[in-house]
């Protein structure tokens, strides 16, 4: 008889997302997944394997990566072990990001009207006015609903004891959100039996709330809204999630090119003439989207687009200078806007940070460089980050010399080690470390996507989950009862 | 000084473009040293200018040409009065380097601290610049020793660069015109946290054989905010701090807030562009 | 729908049947190359097709190892049948969401084909294959066009994209008998119709009575062969009015009615009429009236004319100096 697929399993000294802390036995809410995965013999498992491998080929769900001799097209990995939160932590982790948006807005709204948070001395004046992504075309201009991130994809990591922490705010643009949805439509096919009697909650809405959302910004009362997603082109990293969001939508998807603007309006060109547009769902960093106010050599964009956006006759989603919000250094302030504006203690604590722009920090950070992660303040996708702990002393030593050359723009946390969940291999099934990434939206309501996308470091003791550095996903459920 | 400039800039298209959208910064400003007595804008083919007021305080002029046309020529004619904008007895020496920390909250320095379109802050240049500051703990000095350093080591010529070089690509070359003087001034004076900013407009030469560089031409210089005493002008293609002489145009983060005409069209791409500029004397006869 | 995307759909079905008339000729050459034992005939056989495809000023004599080569994989001439896969794709490519998985499946492997040294390997050791390969990807990606999309506006921009390229391959598969020095032999009369894949219907109609005045009436305007010149015209002219809903017999742009003015001319003349006039003028006045039709629809349903030939471009900006 073949050895069950759990026998060699190991914990180590991690927090396992199916058996915590112990060995052995199996968290409560994961039995049931347990007992169906442990029934499988390897030849069922690697069918099932090879059947949703070819379910992502066939539907193209693929992402680009840079650097690659004309951005190869690569199938984002998934794995079939669903990760499974249970309802009460749920709750409790809506609760931490609500607050979180809630404050995020505020501190926006704040900072490009009457900076009261910065005059009370809460957040320095300088950590905002030296963010490369503070618009200071911004000041004084109000945004539809006073909203300027209306979809927010936060990172969530968990430590050797299990308790959630915010890694990181994607105030800008998050991507992900398709393969969250494609994971669980694959997932449904793979273990059609799986999730009877589960009561997972369902994800499929969220194409229909990100509408609503977008519709509840529209200018035009007085007509159903004209929306579009804006995309950087087919070259870009997350062309499929623009078209599947589009498609899922039932709204067009548009380049820069298929869009004019005209004394101060928006439109877009069709077969039948040009056509009004009032809200852009923009997948666009704001650096590209006006040649005339911001990078001129963008071809991405559309010239007049911020005049029409600044008159207030086309709405965008997310608003312009949202970044400020997701710049790594703000976001060590994040605790205090929550107390600032919402008078609450934070729900979900932030992994403590270490600002190298103060001097303290920095030289603490110079010091111990070898047991900290150091990013860059204002890049994503796991991008120019250092972990200490897997880097050579030159490596270290380069990295000294350019947070000594400019301070502002690293920012260096310990090394958590992030839980881990039961991934499958070749021929076994191992812990790897994983982190989630929910998503909320902001309308009339704050929505958020039940679950998330987890994402999964495939390489060994790697912490590493970005799809760019050969990362993974799971599909997530979070439960009912 | 009364000072009267002319600036004109050409443009011909190999065929007729269209949707003409073009913003000028070519309108002097007026403040305490120096005040715009009349400027007059004309653009062919004739069109309605608007006027508003940039971030950085700058006049802006815009205006959009929808129809046909195969050139488009734009012309500028001020008069300003200049007045000495240093005492050259009293510069103002005294204020440490250290005190700059201070300055990073201050809404008037935030952003010429920073990386710009032109300037980077990277290690390279960073090193490059305490090296050139030395032992100075003053901010103007080392200010002033930025300037002299770049004069020093860099060959003025303006068949290297072009209007897109980079600053820290030109303190590589170490060659150029005012513009990349300007931008490698600013990255140097940037990489050591002291505010810096671009400076666009004219240059009267009043030198006797007429050794000025820049003033055939508009030109650009850099200032830098000493706390207590306000912003003072270094030109670090001539060696000087910036005086009388000087017609200030608009000031940003680096050239591309005070481009002297920017804009886009829909047209054909090869085209050909003549810039003139002349500056005169107005109220003496030394000239 | 959104203009772009008309394009893409347009360009993708040109791309893809001029790589498949592409295939046919060299095919069809290359045939007939085997009877010719001298080099000077050889190269004239060439000229007459390269001039035909208007193919000459792309031509590097040194770089080309063959003239097949050059018509299959050149890099230099866009509508290399390589350079159409390719050009096909891309197009393809940004319109993804409109396409059923099917075409896209299809599409993608050709490309990958082409991409790889396969191509190269397969027309150099099993031509006959290779030609197949190619002609039988174009004709079941019409096939999937019909079954598996929308017949909706898209489907019609895929449509007139296919014919219009079709009535210019098929005019051009005629005029190389024309642009021969000497009169067409019967070896080339067949070359023109096997070109246009139309030699068994020929022959049920002609009975084998093989001249230039028959292959001429017969690829010109035939009622019911495919890739007749009438025929082609015949659904561009219906695809517009479909589009428009204007009916037939009016004109609302001027891609209709140069449409309907292209039908009328091939549909109230006559192949003795055509050959007074003389047959290479007659063909020459046709394309360029296609061309326009083509022109105008990109102008009426695409782009402004003035945006057509340019592009948005920055002012140049003065150094200061």
């Amino acid at each position: 008889m073949n050895p069950a697929p759990f026998e060699k399993y190991k914990t180590e000294d991690f927090f396992d997302e199916m058996f915590g802390n112990s060995s052995g036995e199996p968290l409560l809410h994961y039995q049931k997944i347990f007992d169906r995965i442990s029934r499988l013999t390897p030849v069922e498992i690697a069918e099932k394997r090879s059947h949703a491998d070819s379910s992502f080929l066939e539907h193209g769900i693929t992402f680009t990566v840079y650097g690659d001799e004309e951005g190869t097209e690569k199938i984002f990995p998934f794995d079939l072990i669903p990760r499974i939160i249970p309802r009460a932590e749920w709750e409790i982790v809506e609760q931490g990001l609500t607050q979180r948006i809630l404050a995020l807005n505020l501190f926006l709204n704040d900072i490009y009207h009457d900076g009261k948070i910065l005059s009370d001395g809460v957040i320095p004046k300088e950590i905002v006015y030296s963010s490369p992504n503070y618009r200071r075309e911004m000041v004084g201009i109000d945004v539809p609903k006073d909203i300027y991130v209306h979809v927010c994809g936060s990172d969530l990591i968990r430590d050797e004891t299990g308790a959630y922490y915010v890694l990181e705010d994607n105030a800008r643009c998050p991507s992900g959100v398709s393969y969250l949805l494609e994971n669980r439509q694959i997932m449904k096919r793979t273990f059609p039996q799986t999730f009877q009697g589960m009561s997972v909650r369902s994800v499929e809405l969220y194409p229909e709330i990100l509408l609503s959302t977008l519709e509840y910004l529209s200018p035009r009362r007085s007509q159903k809204p004209v929306c579009v997603v804006l995309t950087p082109g087919i070259y870009n990293s997350a062309y499929f999630e623009h078209t599947f969001l589009a498609r899922q939508m039932g709204i067009e998807i548009v380049e820069g090119r298929d869009l004019i603007a005209i004394d101060g309006y928006v439109y877009m060109r069709t077969t039948h003439g040009l056509v009004q547009v009032d809200v852009i769902y923009r997948r666009l960093d704001d650096d590209f989207l006006d040649p005339l106010f911001f990078n001129k050599d963008s071809t991405l964009g559309v010239a007049g687009l911020m005049d029409a956006y600044l008159k207030g006759n086309v709405a965008l989603a997310n608003g312009i200078g949202t970044g400020v919000a997701d710049d790594k250094v703000t976001y060590a302030y994040v605790p205090e806007m929550i107390r600032y504006y919402l008078g609450q203690d934070p729900i979900l604590p932030n992994v403590p940070t270490y600002l190298c722009w103060r001097e303290s920090d920095r030289d603490h950070v110079l010091e111990n460089l070898e047991n900290l992660v150091v990013k860059p303040a204002n890049e994503s996708g796991g991008y120019g980050l250092l972990v200490g702990t897997d880097s050579t002393k030159k490596e270290r030593e380069e990295y000294k010399e350019r947070i000594k050359s400019n301070p502002r723009d690293f920012i260096a946390q310990p090394i958590v080690s992030l839980s881990r969940h039961p991934t499958i291999f070749e021929d076994s099934i191992e812990g790897r470390h994983v982190d989630l990434r929910p998503f909320i939206l902001y309308g009339k309501d704050i929505d958020i996507v039940p679950g998330g996308l987890t994402r999964v470091a495939l390489r060994k003791d790697s912490l590493v989950v970005n799809s760019s550095q050969g990362g993974g996903s799971k599909d997530t459920w979070v439960l009912e009862n | 000084m009364r000072l009267y400039v002319f600036h004109q800039t050409k443009y011909r298209y190999p065929s007729p473009v269209k949707d003409s959208f073009n913003e000028l910064r070519l309108y002097p400003i007026s403040n305490e040293w120096q005040k715009c007595e009349s400027c007059f804008i004309h653009v062919l083919p004739s069109t309605q200018l608007q006027q508003y007021l940039d971030l950085n305080g700058n006049i802006v002029n815009h205006f959009e040409i929808p129809q046909d046309h195969s050139k488009l020529i734009i012309e500028s004619r001020s008069t300003v009065t200049t007045h000495s904008r240093v005492d050259f007895n009293a510069l103002p020496y005294g204020k440490k380097m250290s005190t700059l920390k201070k300055m990073q909250g201050q809404s008037e320095a935030r952003p010429y601290l920073q990386s710009s379109s032109f300037v980077e802050i990277n290690p390279e240049s960073w090193r490059l610049a305490v090296d050139v500051q030395a032992d100075s703990q003053d901010i103007f000095q080392t200010a002033y020793m930025i300037m002299e350093f770049i004069f020093q080591n860099f060959e003025y010529s303006n068949s290297i660069t072009s209007v897109e070089t980079h600053g820290n690509q030109a303190l590589k070359l170490r060659k150029g015109v005012c513009q990349d003087f300007a931008h490698a001034a600013l990255v140097l004076c940037r990489c050591l946290s002291i505010p810096a900013r671009y400076v666009s407009g004219y240059v009267f030469d009043r030198t006797r054989d007429q050794s000025m560089r820049g003033a055939e031409a508009s030109h650009a210089w850099i200032e830098v905010l000493v706390n207590g005493f306000g912003w003072f002008g270094l030109d670090p293609t001539n060696n000087q701090v910036v005086d009388e002489n000087y017609i200030v145009l608009g000031t940003g983060m680096d050239y591309k807030d005070v481009a002297p005409v920017t804009g886009t069209y829909f047209g054909k791409p090869p085209k050909s562009m003549e810039v003139n500029v002349t500056v005169k004397r107005m109220d003496s006869s030394d000239r | 729908m959104l203009s772009r995307v008309a394009d893409n759909l347009y360009w993708m079905n040109r791309y893809v049947e001029r790589a498949e008339s592409l295939a046919r000729v060299v095919e069809v050459n290359q045939d007939n190359l085997l009877e010719l034992d001298d080099n000077i005939e050889l190269d004239r056989f060439w000229l007459s097709s390269i001039h035909a495809f208007h193919a000459h000023e792309y031509i590097d004599h040194e770089k080309e190892s063959s003239a097949e080569c050059f018509f299959l994989f050149s890099d230099s001439w866009p509508s290399s049948i390589r350079n159409c896969i390719f050009s096909a794709r891309e197009n393809a490519r940004m319109v993804r969401d409109q396409l059923s998985e099917e075409i896209w499946v299809e599409l993608n492997s050709i490309y990958h084909f082409f991409r790889s040294k396969d191509a190269e390997v397969s027309f150099d050791q099993t031509p006959q294959q290779f030609f197949q390969k190619v002609i039988r990807f174009s004709l079941v990606f019409q096939g999937l066009s019909d079954a598996t999309v929308n017949h909706d506006e898209g489907w019609l921009f895929m449509s007139l994209g296919k014919y219009l390229e079709r009535a210019d391959q098929t005019s051009r598969a005629l005029d190389a008998l024309t642009l021969k020095e000497k009169k067409p032999s019967r070896k080339d009369l067949i070359a023109a119709l096997r070109i246009c894949s139309a030699l068994s219907a020929f022959r049920r109609q002609y009975r084998g009575e093989l001249s230039l005045r028959n292959v001429a009436e017969f690829l010109l305007f035939s009622q019911d062969f495919p890739r007749s010149m009438r025929f082609a015209i015949r659904r561009i002219d219906s695809n517009l009015h479909e589009l428009s809903g204007v009916p037939s017999g009016n004109f609302s742009n001027e891609a209709e009615r140069l449409a309907g003015s292209a039908l009328a001319a091939v549909n109230f003349t006559n192949i003795d009429a055509v050959l007074a006039r003389g047959l290479h003028l007659s063909l020459d006045e046709l394309q360029l009236s296609l061309m326009d039709v083509g022109q105008k629809i990109f102008e009426t349903y695409v782009m402004s004319p003035l945006e057509l030939q340019n592009v948005n471009d920055d002012q140049s900006m003065q150094a200061q100096q």
